[in-house]
């Protein structure tokens, strides 16, 4: 079922190809083409993506697999606008990310984009409810943070550990708050490198389940990535990452079902 | 809401940062401990040094009409030349100086003070006087009137050996007279830096002393019909128009004089003390830069989430300045109580802070404030500039 790799189908989806431009979904958020990445350690030129495609649309539910350093972070870096690409065109909402100022994409980030990362990256002085507070802790909207936060809490299944300090949590619960944290800004994308690489299998797909349940809920797309061949079950679209260039992407969602082979 | 929410969601950088803050107790401990001490270094040593300048002015004031007159000793082929004033001198100071009191002093370079169980009192000088009643009023006892075998003591030599009129002291003084007298009065404190240093003198009647030349006159002018400069000058005409033989001074300038020196000498206790604030600085510097590292990847999140770079400046150079903050609101009152133990020994009352004092003290705590704050701003700045990626990993 996998193509033969070849130019073409190196690339990841709809963007810039002739013979998938028609897919392109108009509303996509945010979208690449020939992305290059290239870091420099020691006066020696890394280059981590090699010219890859990509375009997320909205309630998308993709999955990024591949192997360790293959360039699945630096990917979800550029689409988190944490970092900037060496070469291509990346668009945020048909906007070149390249011309932001670093204000602006803080607070472009702010506005479009929650993270979930592997090491939860609570902050351990601040209770659940506080850590889900805190993207908006300085907007001054204390009340409907609140509200916003505890709803989201609930709706993670920890509507019972709203004062809990993260110590006092377990791993999957801790991942739970960190992506009620990810949805208080009402982003358009959650990112979430291996959001499951320190929780034991089943917790795991538990976590799965719920990105998978919350794309639908809030209306909000997931880009995960992970090693771990289960997670990209639950996905509409697996994108294969090999030493920096899209090998592989599977689509099961009906509207990308033709897939990018020409 | 309950006001403690309403202060978080109101002021949430300060809230986070008072949190950060007592993740690291300790290290934040130590921080506001070397605030204090540079706060208390400032403000006791600014308000004690006032008091102690208090002191000293409160001493000159009964000396405003008051100069004095030394021979101006010369050092030739070995030996010490015009070392006294005669009583021909004396004599012409007084009529040079008009309507002023004149007080010839015996000073003897050799002598000793000793009580009658025999301890000697080491720092108690000897002078002779004709009328101290002239000059000085009794705390203890009445001053004498026809002055012949009695002595009187300075406040401080009394209180430090416990001496009181009616005690007896033996004075010895080389080549004059070896006896004992009766302790017929105690002066009033005069201060350290009054003329002929009453306070730690032990005064004999000039009668005991054989010799005829005095070491130093005072004069004294009622200053509400002469003018002490007028005295001075003519003093000066009479002694000095050829060649320079006796220096007069007046008590006024040597106030002065002390003024200018006690404001370089507090100035320089007082850079100690900002010495003090740089060692904090550097010690809060240290923490937040710890602080910074040990949280870059939580700050890294936070930049990721979408706070501005202002934000994470704003919430570590908070932390920062709380530290100060509580340094000061706790080196402020310490130094105020030290004041007070410096204002009771001094000047006998707690709160005779000067305005000077207390401004001391204000330096101290905004110096302690605002130390920390730039402390803490190459650290939270250095932070901030982290690039979130670089941070999370
Ligand atoms: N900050 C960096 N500096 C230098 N090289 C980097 C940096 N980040 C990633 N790389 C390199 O880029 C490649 C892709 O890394 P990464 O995106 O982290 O892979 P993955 O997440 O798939 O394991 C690797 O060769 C890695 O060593
Ligand atoms: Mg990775």
């Amino acid at each position: 079922m996998a193509p033969e790799p070849n130019e073409d189908d190196g690339r990841w989806q709809e963007a810039g190809d002739h013979a998938t431009s028609e897919t392109i979904p108009t509303d996509a958020i945010i979208r690449g083409t020939d992305v290059v990445k290239e870091y420099e350690t020691g006066g020696q030129i890394v280059r981590a993506l090699k010219g890859v495609d990509f375009g997320i649309a909205p309630a998308d539910f993709v999955a990024v697999v591949g192997p360790s350093g293959s360039g699945k972070s630096t990917l979800l870096n550029l689409l988190g606008l944490l970092d900037v690409a060496t070469s291509g065109d990346v668009r945020l909402r048909g906007r070149d990310v390249s011309t932001f100022t670093d204000r602006e994409r803080t607070r472009k980030r702010k506005e479009t984009i929650g993270f979930v990362f592997q090491s939860f990256y609570l902050i351990p002085t601040l209770t659940a409810l506080e850590n889900v507070e805190m993207p908006r802790m300085l907007d001054r909207t204390p009340t409907k943070t609140r509200q916003r936060a505890r709803q989201l809490l609930e709706r993670v299944g920890l509507g019972d550990r709203l004062d809990h300090y993260p110590d006092e949590l377990s791993g999957g619960q801790k991942q739970r708050v960190a992506i009620a944290r990810s949805l208080i800004n009402d982003p358009d994308i959650v990112l979430a490198d291996e959001p499951t690489g320190n929780l034991d299998r089943d917790t795991g797909d538990r976590i799965l389940e719920l990105f998978d349940e919350l794309r639908r809920d809030e209306n909000v797309a997931v880009v995960t990535v992970t090693h771990d061949d289960y997670v990209a079950e639950a996905a509409d679209r697996v994108v294969t990452l090999i030493d920096g260039r899209i090998r592989e992407t599977e689509s099961r969602r009906a509207n990308f079902e033709e897939g990018p082979d020409p | 809401m309950n006001p403690l929410r309403w202060l978080v969601g109101r002021f949430p950088t300060l809230a986070l940062a008072r949190r950060n803050l007592s993740r690291a107790t300790l290290r934040s401990a130590l921080a506001i401990t070397a605030v204090v001490i540079g706060v208390v270094a400032i403000g006791a040593i600014g308000t004690g040094g006032e008091a102690f300048k208090q002191d000293q002015l409160e001493a000159y004031e009964g000396f405003g009409g008051t100069a004095t007159v030394e021979p101006d000793v010369q050092f030739e082929d070995g030996n010490l030349t015009n070392t006294e004033l005669s009583d021909g001198d004396i004599d012409r100071i007084r009529q040079a100086a008009g309507s002023a009191t004149v007080l010839p002093v015996h000073e003897p370079a050799g002598s000793f003070v000793q009580t009658q169980s025999g301890t000697l009192l080491f720092r108690a000088r000897v002078k002779g006087l004709e009328n101290p009643g002239e000059f000085y009023e009794a705390r203890n006892g009445t001053m004498p009137d026809n002055w012949r075998r009695t002595i009187v003591i300075g406040a401080r030599i009394a209180d430090q050996n416990d001496l009181e009129p009616g005690d007896r002291l033996r004075v010895n003084v080389t080549d004059e007279f070896d006896r004992s007298f009766e302790i017929a009065a105690v002066l009033k404190p005069q201060g350290f830096s009054a003329p002929l240093g009453a306070d730690r003198t032990v005064f004999v009647p000039a009668s005991e002393f054989e010799s005829g030349g005095y070491e130093q006159a005072i004069v004294r002018v009622d200053t509400t019909t002469g003018s002490v400069d007028a005295a001075t000058q003519a003093i000066e005409r009479e002694f000095n128009a050829r060649e320079q033989l006796v220096r007069v001074e007046q008590v006024q300038e040597q106030r002065e004089q002390f003024t200018e020196f006690f404001g370089t000498v507090n100035q320089f206790l007082i850079g100690v003390g900002a010495i003090s604030l740089l060692v904090a600085a550097v010690t809060i510097a240290n923490t937040m830069l710890m602080a910074a590292i040990e949280r870059e990847s939580e700050i890294g999140v936070l930049r990721a989430y979408g706070y501005p770079k202002r934000a994470v400046v704003s919430l570590l150079v908070a932390e920062s300045t709380i530290l100060g903050v509580v340094g000061a609101a706790i080196g402020a009152p310490l130094a105020l109580g030290i004041g007070m133990a410096i204002n009771q020994l001094l000047l006998g009352d707690p709160f005779a802070f000067t305005a000077a004092g207390l401004r001391y003290v204000g330096i101290g705590v905004g110096f302690g404030v605002v130390t920390a704050l730039v402390a803490g701003l190459y650290p939270a700045w250095k932070a901030a500039n982290k690039r979130p990626v670089e941070a999370l990993d």
